[in-house]
């Protein structure tokens, strides 16, 4: 069955803890010019990177009100980047995360490409780059434990389990209680997601793209890609065949001219 | 065919050296790329705590918010090892974190207090730095830089240079300042004494119902205290007494009283006070805190420049390569460098009641207080809460309580919050807070002597301030002070004036909305 996490965003306090563990866990440099916590335009998810938190200032019932959310890889229940991934470096577990193999890795980027959320970055600062994103602590969740940053958190922001439970869980959360957006973030985006969001203010104000479609990315160009090795194995046998009748033409064509008469 | 293997083939040293250096660059690139099979990730390490099974999630974790914008505390994320320990400073200590609901509003509460930093055990957490703006301020010569030291930094500042805890340096501490280059060294004694007088006259006005407000009365010197009540009992502000901490009356006479006497421009003056605290550093910035500039017409003038904590102070001190203990004692400088014993034991939890009952005695007897008022047993010590009951003739028994360290603050309040629900006559008539355990000997800026804080280095400062009371103080009580009598005579006329009222006290805002508050207690 597939792990997954669910994010209350209305308990977060902005204390970073989960950024902070996140490196730890993943030997990941701290950069002074990569802020992991601050606003949208200066904490931003990069190859270092691989979860920040964002700072909103939201208007709200005649106020405003201060808003923390926590963005890393959504780890989808059907990932475009592993379908646009010809090499097979980026693959989806059973156990729900999306994770990367750097040695299978030929570095085409087509994954920055087909990612919805805009989660896979490059090492551009790197001679040999690779390309770099959150793993949900892959490692981790096959030990039975939880990924690093959900362990940390002081607030109770994070739930962790089975995607299936918490989304029960998110549903009877928002049921009882009228101040949260009526959705589950990454119930349905994309096909859905392993974590999940609640929140109490608009999704679209706290930088969650909403109008992604329901509909897995990968189903619209399977569509088409489907037919790849058919098309590759006929113009193999084609190609092929049309040699060995080229082939034949000419040595007859060769044996016509050197007959004696 | 000839047989060629019989030739041995020749190399050339082109041909050796390129298959070599090849043989290298290939081996380079190799190493480079690795010839691992593992995903991405997990490479690192976490605190043995948190490497448990997702069922069994760990008590201790994570940390505190900080704002970036905090005028008193800074983190570095390098350093945070998430051990949980400034959340236990936070939140069992000082019942300020989770003791708000969730959602947040509009606030990262905080009151700025600083106990977080010496239960930080790798130093991530550390005070805003102020030393880069004075020593910017020394180097000035257009200048005139004063600095204002707190009664509690002169039992701790020694620790720093390998001084057994609660040694005595007032007068090292004077020298090294002195060393440093400032201009002028006072001592936020004699605005503890001025506090006094300010603060006992509106007691006795409060128990004399001259003045419409209720009692008991709250002390307001310690500013975290001050944020907390704001933030979690804003419904009590009433009580608080409308006297300025000793800090911010040192930096509002010395931009309007000394600039006077000594005929200096107050936008000249740089002013300096180095504190055994964090929160003053905001106090310092809070926006109604430029009574002199704005008597004068210029708003934009703080009464308070800079302030450094005993901590920092000792950083300066090394980083100028000044050998701290060999220094001889100096004399702080006239005008605002006097102080009693009364002053003294500020630094301490129920130092401030002490000395408040000490002239509150005289202001209503106009007799000095008996001997067994000089040693006020009741109050002293490191107890999270203390109570006493006084006779002083003419008024009966006065109600007191000492309290120190927010999680006692809250027994406290609530009681008072409980009194006024009843409709009952109230419990105290004066209440003494100090946000920090122990009071300022304890304070957010001192020394780390041990970690977590310890109640014995805590004992030992606190003994050494009731010594210096006791035995090296000529002067035990603040109306007896001389420079405090001449600041009377010669600028404010007497305690509770027009001038002091505005000068020397302050109002306080209701910080309630920014949070929606949780009483776990």
């Amino acid at each position: 069955m597939a792990k997954g996490v669910l994010v209350d965003l209305t308990k977060c306090i902005g204390c970073g803890s989960c950024t902070v563990a996140c490196k730890l866990w993943n030997d990941m440099k701290f950069q002074d010019n990569e802020p992991t916590m601050g606003p949208v335009e200066i904490a931003k998810l990069s190859a270092n990177n691989w979860t920040v938190v964002q700072y909103y200032e939201i208007a709200k019932d005649d106020g405003k009100v201060w808003r923390f959310a926590k963005k890393q890889c959504l780890h989808c229940q059907d990932p475009a980047c592993a379908s646009a991934c010809f090499a097979k470096a980026l693959q989806k577990t059973e156990a729900g995360p999306v994770i990367y193999y750097p040695h299978l890795c030929v570095g085409c980027r087509y994954c920055m490409i087909a990612c919805p959320f805009n989660i896979p970055k490059y090492e551009w600062d790197k001679t040999f780059p690779l390309v770099s994103k959150c793993q949900m602590c892959s490692t981790k969740v096959e030990k039975g434990e939880a990924p690093a940053c959900v362990s940390v958190c002081p607030a109770g922001v994070f739930q962790y389990g089975e995607r299936e439970e918490l989304l029960k869980n998110a549903k009877s959360i928002i049921a009882q209680n009228s101040s949260y957006v009526q959705e589950v973030y990454g119930e349905k985006q994309a096909g859905g997601t392993s974590w999940l969001y609640i929140s109490d203010v608009p999704f679209e104000q706290l930088g969650f793209r909403t109008d992604i479609g329901t509909i897995p990315l990968s189903t619209y160009s399977h569509n088409f890609l489907k037919y790849t090795p058919v098309v590759a194995v006929s113009w193999g046998i084609i190609l092929t065949g049309l040699y060995h009748y080229t082939k034949r033409r000419n040595t007859i064509a060769k044996e016509d001219k050197n007959v004696k008469l | 065919m000839e047989n060629r293997s019989a030739k041995p083939q020749s190399l050339s040293r082109r041909g050796f050296l390129k298959v070599l250096g090849g043989a290298g660059l290939a081996g380079v690139a190799a190493t480079i790329t690795g010839c691992s099979t593992d995903q991405a990730g997990g490479k690192g390490w976490m605190p043995q705590q948190y490497q448990v099974a997702s069922s069994w999630p760990v008590q201790v974790r994570g940390r505190v918010p900080i704002d970036p914008a905090n005028p008193s505390i800074t983190r570095d994320d390098k350093k945070c090892i998430l051990c949980g320990q400034c959340i236990e400073a936070c939140e069992r200590v000082q019942t300020v974190m989770g003791y708000y609901e969730l959602p947040i509003k509009d606030d990262i509460v905080c009151v700025n207090c600083g106990q977080c930093t010496l239960w930080c055990p790798t130093g991530a957490i550390t005070e805003v730095d102020h030393t880069e703006r004075v020593f910017k301020a020394l180097a000035d010569p257009n200048l005139h830089v004063v600095v204002q030291t707190a009664p509690a930094t002169r039992v701790a500042l020694g620790e720093e240079f390998g001084m057994p805890a609660g040694s005595v340096v007032e007068g090292k501490q004077v020298a090294a300042l002195k060393a440093l280059g400032f201009d002028a060294v006072f001592d936020t004694n004699f605005t503890a004494d001025l506090t006094i007088m300010e603060e006992g006259s509106e007691l006795v006005a409060r128990v004399t119902g001259e003045l419409k407000k209720p009692l008991p009365q709250f002390t307001s010197c310690s500013p975290g205290w001050v944020k907390f009540c704001e933030y979690y009992y804003p419904d009590l502000l009433e009580h608080m007494s409308s006297a300025k901490s000793p800090q911010q009356m040192m930096g509002a006479i010395v931009k309007s009283y000394y600039a006077k006497q000594k005929g200096i421009d107050p936008q000249k003056i740089f002013s300096v006070s180095i504190m055994p605290c964090t929160a003053k550093k905001y106090e310092c910035q809070r926006p109604e805190m430029n009574s002199a500039g704005k008597m004068i017409g210029k708003p934009e003038i703080m009464d308070v420049d800079a302030v450094i904590t005993t901590r920092e102070l000792a950083n300066m001190i090394k980083q100028k390569g000044i050998d701290f203990t060999q220094l001889s004692d100096e004399q702080y400088d006239s005008m605002l460098g006097e102080g009693t014993g009364a002053a003294v034991i500020f630094g301490t939890t129920g130092g401030v009641m002490e000395a408040a009952v000490r002239s509150a005695y005289f202001l209503i007897t106009k007799q000095n207080p008996p001997d067994a008022l000089l040693s006020l047993t009741p109050v002293r010590g490191l107890n999270g809460v203390k109570e006493a009951s006084l006779e002083i003739p003419g008024v009966g028994p006065v109600k007191v309580a000492v309290c120190s360290g927010l999680s006692n603050a809250r027994k406290i309040l609530d009681q008072v919050r409980a009194d006024l629900k009843a409709g009952n006559p109230p419990s105290y008539h004066f209440i003494e807070f100090m946000s920090c355990p122990g009071g300022c000997i304890g304070g957010g800026g001192q020394p780390r002597t041990s970690l977590p804080p310890s109640d014995s280095v805590r004992q030992a400062r606190l003994d050494s301030l009731y010594t210096m009371d006791a035995k090296m103080y000529k002067k035990r009580l603040s109306h007896e002070n001389q420079e405090v009598l001449d600041i009377y005579k010669n600028f404010f006329e007497h305690p509770m004036s027009h001038l002091a009222e505005e000068l020397l006290h302050t109002v306080y805002t209701d910080r309630g909305k920014h949070l929606t508050a949780k009483n776990k207690a």
